[in-house]
């Protein structure tokens, strides 16, 4: 005879258990729900043409955060110029080179735990090499602080796409006496496009919204400026800036600073999620 | 018989001879190609050994001035030049340990409900939301701390910008960490671990917590130090939100200060020497100590990769 | 029988090693100039190593090594002096499953022809043609040579592979079970297209079908646990095989 009242505790037991994870995804998922709903409400309505037309305002003042937007768009951009290659390579490396090579592991140990290394301390680093010597902060200091972090992102995805690329086609290649390199571009670039896009795609979704590298680098600038030499204003720090000032305009552009940001970063990661996603089909 | 064989067929000798001029090309380029993958991988060691090195020639005066000491002084008073990193010390240890008190049980009964109990249906969509939210920058979260949460705790708890504020601002920001690593652990237990346990009569609960969760444990706790990583180095989503006041206090609902908002704040209006050179201390410490865990993070998830491999 | 015909590759106390296991236990073997040779044996026993030495595959991964000599044209292709791309230049080798570039039909074969040679769009033209000819694909994609080499069907995607190794104009062509991911027609023309290659070519090809090693091959060449049981004119390995294990693999009763 089985005990059927001990089967009763058990399957209790676990209904209870069970519902605890329910309880637990919906209250995950209803904090998430609630910051995203409250970022876009005070987000959306805070955004307004002049946003994208004017200066960041002196406080107490109405204005705009286009200095802050180009500014971050060119530090965006050095930095991914600079960092994308950068790990695009080395990922080539680690995966169509290394092969049983003990520097190999190192480098990936390394790299993965770049990939989560406090950003801050970044910052701290460029601010040692590029800013404290030439006595001055600079775009270019905060974009070299966002190609650090653009490093091992796109240098983990790319090893893990060119890893995915069939060893069949790579063994195709060199039979018919292609020399390495050229496998490598030609054949293996190319059937891990979609793959290598994906990763810079998201290493741009991560470093847009990248403050603490930025604090002591590329610092801000209440005027618009082209010059890379100098500080150079960006949103991340305009909304850590305006959301502490106690100016509802400044707190305002602090929200419209924060949609934008999360909307481009959203906009990034679907983006290379379904690139990634159509590769896979 | 080479040289038969060259007689036999001159045409053939000829493109032997056109080709080894072309491979003699690409010599060249394939060497210098080469050569360039490998210096972009030296790049890693080297940004590696720069972040150290720069840390820690900066710290140098500090370290002269006043030793261990740094780590256990209470006060900072840049005035007088006297500094020391407990209170920071102090705020990152709490801050993490509520953000993983709250993060990590939530975090696994995600992952147990998108990989056990989850509709079919649902598994993507919510899988997918889970993994853009841990995209958002950590400046959000922060601000949405500051803004939406520090009003309602100083409503209900009277106390809103305090390391317990800075500590469930961290927790939401880990949550989606934890999960989509959990339940993509989760999803390495073999079908077959699990049906025979459910062959054998077990609910549930029990196939999860006998089965599920000791095949998976080190996969688990390297997914938590890598949260617990990122928390303790968390600059923004905690710089809004606690307070930075620098002492310490027993109380968790009173302000503090951890060691990337104390840099965060000062650094960039410090003046050179000693107050300089205590924040880089500062950001060797958080440096050191969020290697150790990372590192530890990932030879746990190294141990089960290869585990799953084989 | 006529002559022998001339040895244009000869392999010689090959042994080859996966680390410490020994995969290949001294092969001593010839194949014949234009000639067309058939490798058989139960899976494992090292005929796909084989030719993987014979384009020195191998070398892609560090823990294999081969011992012994093969020499392409009476030059030994193990030293280390070998260039390894002129080698595979050379020695032209088909895969299991079609492996087109993720490229157009066209770039596909011009591609590898560009490697060696600098021709003019109207030559360059002309070589795919007679490449995709020679493939018998020509009819098939004249139409759409721009289309991705992923868009034809397994059995035309391994023809497109042929004629890509054809296309470098290569000694040899090694044909690692060519037609296992096929269906019975693609088989069929891929046989043909064999027999019609051997004219020009050095021909050798593993396969785990019987009739197929008897209907293309002149020479087969059987294997087992590593070794070199019994080689010999395919005629002969089919019908009075000199080994007891060649007799028993062939009718089945072994495997």
């Amino acid at each position: 005879m089985k005990d059927v009242s001990k089967y009763r505790v058990r399957a209790r037991s676990s209904s209870i258990w069970m519902a605890l994870s329910v309880a637990a995804t919906a209250l995950g998922l209803g904090m998430l729900a609630l910051i995203l709903g409250s970022l876009f409400w005070n987000g959306f309505t805070s955004l307004s043409p002049r946003v994208f037309t004017e200066m960041t305002p002196p406080p107490g003042s109405a204005g705009g955060l286009l200095n802050a937007i180009v500014g971050s768009l060119m530090m965006t951009a050095l930095g991914v110029l600079v960092g994308a290659p950068l790990g695009i390579m080395a990922g080539t490396w680690l995966a169509e080179y290394s092969a049983g090579s003990r520097l190999a592991s190192v480098v990936r140990f390394i790299n993965d735990i770049l990939l989560s290394a406090p950003s801050i301390v970044i910052g701290l680093f460029i601010y040692t090499v590029a800013v404290a010597p030439i006595g001055r902060f600079s775009g270019i200091a905060g974009a070299l602080a966002l190609a650090v972090i653009v490093i091992p992102v796109t240098l983990r995805t790319t090893e893990d796409m060119l890893r995915l690329v069939p060893t069949a086609l790579r063994e195709a290649a060199y039979a018919l006496g292609m020399p390495r390199s050229l496998v490598i571009r030609k054949v293996i670039y190319s059937a891990a496009k979609s793959g290598i896009v994906t990763g810079v795609l998201l290493a741009v979704a991560r470093i847009s919204g990248e403050t603490a590298p930025l604090l002591f680098t590329a610092l801000n600038n209440q005027f618009f400026s082209w010059d890379m030499t100098r500080p150079v204003a960006n949103l991340p720090y305009v909304i850590f800036q305006f959301a502490s000032s106690p100016y509802k305009d400044a707190q305002s552009l602090a929200w419209a600073g924060a949609i934008i940001i999360t909307m481009t970063v959203l906009a990034l990661s679907v983006t290379a999620r379904s690139l990634s996603g159509s590769r896979n089909s | 018989m080479v040289d038969f064989a060259m007689q036999a067929n001159p045409a053939q000798s000829q493109a032997a001879d056109s080709r080894a001029r072309a491979l003699a090309r690409f010599k060249l380029s394939d060497a210098v190609f080469g050569w360039v993958t490998r210096l972009s991988a030296l790049t890693v060691l080297l940004i590696l050994s720069g972040v150290i090195l720069s840390l820690f020639i900066g710290a140098m005066p500090t370290i002269q001035a006043y030793g261990l000491g740094f780590l256990t002084s209470q006060s900072w008073n840049p005035p007088l030049e006297k500094f020391g990193a407990a209170p920071s010390i102090y705020g990152t240890l709490v801050t993490s340990v509520i953000a993983m008190l709250i993060a990590v049980p939530v975090g696994v009964g995600v992952a147990i409900f998108l990989t056990e109990l989850c509709p079919p249906a649902l598994r993507r969509p919510v899988g997918i939301a889970i993994e853009l939210l841990a995209g958002i920058p950590s400046i959000i979260y922060g601000m949405w701390g500051f803004f939406v949460l520090n009003p309602f705790l100083q409503g209900v708890l009277g106390s809103g910008l305090s390391l317990f504020t800075a500590g469930v601002v961290l927790a939401i920001m880990v949550l989606p960490f934890i999960s989509s690593i959990t339940r993509d652990v989760f999803e390495t237990v073999p079908p077959m671990l699990k049906e025979s346990a459910y062959g054998l009569g077990c609910t549930r609960w029990e196939v999860i917590r006998s089965v599920v969760i000791p095949y998976t444990r080190v996969g688990i706790i390297g997914g938590v130090m890598l949260a617990l990583g990122r928390a303790l180095g968390e600059t923004m989503a905690v710089t809004f939100v606690v307070g930075n006041a620098n002492r310490i206090s027993p109380n968790w609902l009173d302000p503090g200060t951890t060691i990337s908002a104390t840099i965060a704040n000062q650094f960039g209006e410090a003046e050179p020497g000693l107050y300089t050179s205590s924040l880089m201390t500062l950001g060797l410490l958080l440096f050191l100590v969020t290697f150790v865990v990372l590192a530890g993070a990932r030879l746990m998830l190294m141990r089960l990769e290869r585990r799953a491999g084989a | 029988m006529s002559a022998t015909p001339a040895e244009k590759v000869s392999v010689k106390n090959l042994r080859f090693f996966y680390g410490q296991n020994l995969a290949l236990k001294g092969i001593n073997l010839p194949l014949y100039d234009r000639k067309v040779t058939a490798f058989i044996g139960p899976s494992g026993c090292g005929k796909s190593t084989l030719l993987r030495v014979l384009n020195r595959m191998y070398d892609l991964y560090p823990k294999q090594r081969a011992e012994g000599e093969v020499l392409l044209d009476g030059e030994n292709i193990l030293g280390p002096e070998q260039d390894l791309n002129l080698l595979r230049a050379r020695i032209g080798m088909v895969f299991q499953k079609p492996t087109p570039f993720p490229m157009s039909i066209y770039e596909n074969i011009a591609f590898g022809i560009r490697l060696y040679e600098n021709l003019p769009r109207s030559e360059m033209d002309d070589r795919v043609e007679a490449a995709l000819r020679g493939a018998a694909l020509w009819d098939e994609v004249k139409n759409k040579l721009g289309a991705s080499g992923l868009s034809l069907s397994g059995g035309q995607q391994q023809r497109l592979c042929i004629a890509r190794s054809v296309a470098v104009k290569p000694d040899v062509i090694l044909f690692d079970e060519p037609c296992s991911a096929l269906d019975p027609i693609s088989t069929a023309k891929i046989e043909e297209l064999i027999d019609e290659l051997k004219a020009h070519y050095t021909i050798a090809i593993v396969t785990h079908n019987m009739q197929q090693a008897a209907r293309v091959s002149d020479y087969t060449a059987f294997m087992y646990l590593g070794e070199l049981i019994e080689f010999d004119e395919t005629d002969r390995i089919f019908t009075a095989p000199k080994q007891r294990a060649t007799q028993d693999y062939i009718t089945g009763r072994f495997g």
